[in-house]
């Protein structure tokens, strides 16, 4: 039942007396806000070890607990064929030290209560006040002396490949690990993927050399915050830190710059941001059936933290899509047209390479729309100016965001470790509110253009192919490929044949031959006529299609009762007329209907295939199957799917030409019912193709008509032969070939 | 037990309460530690008030009443609250919906004034129920239906009650929400959004005198409405074991086990909470020590509760490493189980309990957002304000033995439900 449509008045004939009780308010506006409280960015210490660890020192004795981060810094680092040491490096840094085993340091950190992560770039803890002392004990253990356990290791791989398993059914994780390696590129830090392969290179060796190599005083950060005095951070720094003194590492400086460590190999840091690049493009990781469609745009930006514009391109991403509900594309993308339930931008400054990117979910229906808009909006950003109002709610918010953060003392640290990683200036947090003040229109108009790259955009889209593949071709701009597709690995998605053995591609076929009645029950028909009710990129269709004896066929297409395509092939020469007019099919069109153009095409395969070959045993929908592939003599060919249990043929992928394009169509037939004592599929699903999504139920099969040559005559004019002219020598002078 | 009590202590949250006559509950908590506010509202009315034919109504209502009001017209709202500075959301849970904004401190009259008009008398067009209906399906699709293991929570609540409206997930049933009518709304925002029926708190950077002034001119003259009865179901629960396998698309077994447990805020509610801790707290809790690090059967572990004021439930889940077979997992779970029902809970590891719930009321404390919706669950939900000190007490009067009660009581296995989920490929044709 729908809503009418008229505005609706909650409790409408209950307020009248509201009114008139609130006399005193004027409700009918919002109150005007007091004066603006004062916001007091909060003091740190720094001081420096003898060995070079920098301690940074915040106090707040508001709650009895302190937080504990270790930071150190470098470059960041490809992993080559070992990605994964560094994922795993921190989880096995805090299962065991020189005196304790993982089971001692868990016991450990939850008798006192306390929360304990470490990562690749240090670690970071939260204990009461009380336990400070035990805990900076186990920190300092970790920090100076981790053992990192085989078995640890062991453990934690095993646990990493199952995660990347689970990966595989997991939208959010592939657009994740895609989205990276799409947007940074392969052998890119920030573009590695872990896959099962890299897992089983990682080793021990890999983990002590990167501890051994990063974790330094001189290149190191001990954070303390909340309930701590400055001397009592100097005292616990002293303890646990003062003393430690890594030995030198051997490195190898090759002339590149590039860096050799001994156990993990050659070390390649980034040295050059990535900046985009490229035409506009699609990537599709395939997800049959999902219930909806990820999609993330994004580029690769050379903008760091310390830039002078980076203030004006936050402003700008906040009016695009950065965390405000009033951002123009959850406005757009929700509010107004209720395609998902949230959609986001993020513009990240970093010091070595920045990014950008979108995201949203979307229904599959409206995922290409859902893109077109999100490019609408990078492209309104860059051509015009904002509205005052639109800079004023963006400057407001980012103001109160700043104010808010401030509630957690970690914050007041993590300004001070910024400012040293990132070589801010000294007053960079203290002067924020007013940077952010000064930001004007024209400043944020210029930050898109510098920071917004539609044109150079990957869109990488996780979703259901069958559905989307033909929408998101119109939206690359990049050739052979026009939609890359890739795996849940970022890599480019292979099918996997498992080797099959005392089988052969006649064994497969001759299987579903008696599967659909037997030779013989095929063998008495001689022609058959099939109508089929055929819906496509929103039209009804219907599609008859008449098979004769030897491959002769003929095809019509209506739409509300007019023709609107009829092919026909007469043993010879073929022929399709539509809107276009009419033409004659040759080379691989007339090819491809010589070979697709019987009720069964399979018995005619020593005629009109030039090799047939089984590839091997895959899965479709968890279903085992067997693929055959049959190369047609004109070129071109098909890869046909039989059910390895009931032996019927479930899918055909055809590489086919259509009017001079490529297309890759896959048809999927079930629901086989008999007709004439064969089993023919009544529902048939085709995508790929110049239509797009096809959904066909076949309406009615009749068999054995008579149908005479005469019927399936082409109509075509004579042939004539032309005699064969030597081509003129052409003046390069006159006439350059145009690039492309 | 006595530290984690003198941490509480300490940590005590000031505030000071009172009624309007329309019935508005109104609790103030000062802290001028940052320059910022939290105006809250949490209303009475969860999908467990929602009629049978209607399931998922009390959500897809927080959604229409960010849409406007007699005075804030559509889109208007969210950018009052923005333009100032603040940020806004809400949630609905099986008992209760809540709304905040936290502001600014200088622009409190502004969470009070679009508080007030949302409760007085908000107002939705019909484009903002069309998109918004959308929106709430984007929802349910992102939240369940595109996630691996996402309908965990739906099928365990569907196989645990038979009548009881806890039976329906909060995100509801698309066709239930596509058949309301404007009756339908009408009717909802009169009996439930009503100042009888909610509690309003403001926590921050305040004047509470000047606050409870400000709140006056706001609330009180919003007409009372008639008293709200929550539903009466008895629902004593699966009498056998139940049993469900759910093909998803994953590639890893999982294995959930929800169990019937006690209301919130009774005592034995709190004991369950110290089962779930000694399962899965941390990472020498029994589950995550046996099945990830022993037996390497699991990535993945957890404990926890559904804390549902007429009877939740405790879940607990695993996933497999790769190679392990939902059974063996179960099996695996079950011995962790049968361990504290058999021989209990040692003294020094129930002590490793009471340290991390004394950490984790300290960082309770941390930010105001939090203070104010403890305050108004504290108050609607478990009928006391002053619990929101005192509830450690109600751990510390625990012992190891009501553990190993509770665990006897409440995890038993002839009256649970067990639901394997498995990778959709492993389904027979």
């Amino acid at each position: 039942m729908r809503i009418p449509a008229a505005p609706l008045a909650l409790l409408a004939g209950l307020l009248t007396q509201s009114v008139a009780m609130n006399a005193q308010i004027d409700r009918s506006r919002p109150p005007a806000p007091g004066p603006a409280p004062a916001v007091n960015v909060g003091a740190h210490e720094l001081f420096t070890l003898g060995n070079g660890l920098r301690v940074i020192v915040v106090e707040n004795h508001k709650l009895p607990k302190v937080e504990v981060q270790v930071r150190f810094d470098h470059a960041p680092l490809a992993q080559g064929s070992s990605i994964g040491y560094i994922d795993l490096f921190g989880e096995v840094l805090e299962a065991g030290t020189a005196t304790r085993d993982k089971a001692a340091i868990d016991e450990q950190v939850d008798r006192l209560g306390a929360y304990l992560t470490a990562n690749s770039e240090g670690l970071s803890a939260s204990v009461l006040k009380k336990h400070l002392g035990p805990m900076m004990d186990l920190i300092g253990e970790l920090i100076t002396a981790p053992a990192f356990p085989e078995a640890e290791l062991a453990k934690a791989r095993q646990r990493a490949l199952s995660q990347v398993e689970q990966r595989k059914d997991d939208p959010d994780a592939i657009a994740d690990a895609v989205g990276r390696a799409m947007t940074f590129g392969g052998g890119h830090p920030y573009g590695e993927v872990v896959t099962e392969a890299t897992l089983r290179q990682v080793n021990r060796e890999q983990l002590v050399t990167y501890h051994a190599k990063f974790f330094r005083p001189e290149a190191g950060y001990l954070v303390l915050v909340g309930d701590i005095t400055a001397k009592e951070a100097k005292d616990l720094a002293r303890d646990h830190f003062g003393k430690w003194k890594p030995a030198p590492r051997y490195v190898v400086v090759e002339e590149d710059g590039s860096e050799t460590l001994p156990g993990l190999g050659p070390v390649r840091f980034l040295k050059q941001a990535k900046t985009p690049s490229g035409p506009r493009r699609v990537v599709l990781v395939d997800r049959p059936g999902a219930a909806q469609s990820i999609i993330r745009v994004g580029f690769p930006l050379n903008l760091q933290p310390k830039d002078i514009r980076n203030m004006a391109a936050q402003v700008m991403n906040t009016i695009l899509g950065g965390g405000v509900f009033n951002a123009r594309l959850m406005q757009n993308l929700r509010e107004d047209k209720g395609w998902t339930y949230g959609t986001y931008s993020s513009l990240e400054a970093d010091r070595f390479n920045g990014h950008f990117h979108t995201t949203a979910k979307v229904r599959t229906a409206v995922t290409d729309s859902a893109i077109a808009e999100t490019i609408k909006e990078l492209e309104r950003m860059r051509q015009g100016r904002v509205s005052a109002d639109e800079l004023e709610l963006a400057k407001r918010y980012m103001a109160g965001s700043f104010a808010r953060s401030l509630e957690d003392p970690r914050t007041v640290a993590r300004f001070a470790l910024n400012t040293h990683l990132n070589e801010l200036p000294p007053d960079h947090y203290a002067t924020y509110l007013k940077r952010l003040e000064a930001v004007t229109a024209e400043d944020v108009q210029a930050a898109a253009e510098a920071f917004l790259h539609p044109d150079n955009a990957v869109i990488m889209v996780v979703g259901d192919k069958r559905k989307l593949l033909s929408k998101l071709e119109a939206l690359s701009w990049s050739e052979n490929p026009k939609v890359l597709e890739v795996d849940h690995n970022a890599e480019r998605a292979m099918e996997q044949f498992e080797r099959v053995q005392g089988i052969t591609e006649k064994d497969v076929i001759e299987k579903y031959l008696a599967a659909i009645g037997g030779r013989e029950a095929i063998g008495r028909i001689k022609d058959l006529r099939m109508d089929i009710a055929a819906q496509a990129m929103g039209n009804e269709l219907q599609i008859t299609q008449w098979y004769g004896l030897d491959g002769l066929f003929r095809s019509q297409y209506k739409s509300n009762g007019v023709t609107v395509q009829e092919e026909s092939y007469d043993g010879e020469r073929a022929m399709r007329s539509g809107p276009q007019g009419k033409r004659e099919l040759e080379d691989m069109e007339l090819g491809e209907m010589q070979f697709n153009g019987h009720a069964i095409p399979e018995l005619h395969y020593a005629r009109t295939a030039e090799r047939v070959m089984l590839a091997g045993r895959t899965r479709i929908d968890g279903r085992s199957m067997l693929k055959v592939v049959a190369q047609i003599a004109s070129g071109g060919s098909v890869g046909d799917y039989y059910d390895e249990i009931t032996g019927l043929k479930v899918r055909r992928v055809e590489y086919r030409q259509v009017d001079d394009q490529n297309y890759t169509i896959t048809t999927d037939y079930a629901d086989y019912q008999p007709t004439g004592g064969v089993q023919f599929p009544r529902t048939i699903t085709q995508y790929g193709g110049p239509m797009g999504e096809v959904t066909m139920q076949v309406t009615s099969i009749t068999v054995n008509q008579n149908l005479q040559p005469a019927f399936f005559a082409t109509n075509l004019p004579e042939r004539v032969v032309e005699p064969y002219v030597e081509p003129k020598e052409e003046n390069p002078l006159e006439e350059s070939p145009k690039e492309e | 037990m006595l530290a984690a009590s003198t941490t509480a202590q300490q940590s005590a949250i000031n505030y000071s309460e009172f009624d309007l006559d329309n019935g508005l509950h109104v609790i103030l908590h000062e802290d001028h530690g940052t320059p910022i506010v939290c105006v809250s509202v949490m209303y009475h009315v969860g999908s467990k008030n929602e009629d049978p034919t209607r399931r998922g109504f009390a959500h897809f209502f927080e959604h229409l009443l960010f849409e406007g009001s007699e005075h804030i017209d559509r889109g208007e709202f969210s950018k009052h609250v923005e333009k100032a500075g603040g940020v806004l959301n809400a949630n609905t849970t099986a008992d209760r919906t809540y709304y905040y904004e936290v502001l600014p401190s200088n622009q409190l009259e502004l969470g009070l004034w679009l508080e007030s008009e949302r409760m007085l008398h908000a107002k939705v067009d019909q484009k903002g129920v069309d998109t918004q209906r959308e929106v709430v399906k984007e929802e349910r699709r992102q939240r369940y239906e595109n996630q691996p293991y996402g309908t965990i929570l739906l099928e365990a609540l569907d196989h645990a009650y038979t009548t009881h409206p806890y039976k329906w997930p909060t995100i509801g049933f698309m066709e239930d929400l596509n058949a309301a009518t404007e009756a339908d709304y009408q009717a909802f925002y009169k009996r439930f959004y009503v100042p009888n029926n909610a509690v309003l708190v403001i926590a921050g950077d305040i004047d509470p005198v000047k606050a409870r002034e400000q709140v006056t001119r706001y609330f009180a003259g919003i007409p009372r409405g008639a008293a709200v009865a929550q539903p009466q179901v008895v629902d004593p629960g699966p009498t056998a074991e139940t049993r469900a396998v759910i093909h998803d698309r994953i590639q890893l077994p999982a294995v959930v086990l929800s169990y019937r447990i006690p209301p919130t805020g009774s005592a034995d509610f709190y004991a369950v909470e110290l089962v779930n801790r000694l399962l899965s707290g941390g990472n020498s809790s029994r589950l995550n020590r046996a099945l990830k690090d022993q037996q390497q059967k699991a990535i993945a572990t957890g404990a926890f509760s559904l804390p549902f004021e007429q009877g939740g439930l405790a879940i607990l889940y695993a996933i497999a490493n790769m190679g392990v077979d939902a059974q063996a997992l179960e099996t695996a779970m079950d011995n962790e189980v049968r361990r504290i029902q058999s021989e209990g809970v040692p003294k020094a590891e129930f002590d490793k309990l009471l340290a991390q719930l004394e950490m984790e009321h300290v960082n309770d404390r941390s930010r105001i957002a939090g203070i104010a919706s403890d305050l108004a669950r504290c108050h609607m939900l478990l009928g006391d304000t002053k619990l929101v000190n005192t509830e450690m007490d109600r751990y510390l009067a625990l012992s190891p033995a009501d553990l190993k009660r509770a665990a006897q009581q409440y995890f038993k296995p002839d009256a649970r439900v067990v639901l394997h989920y498995l990778p959709a490929s492993q389904k027979q044709p």
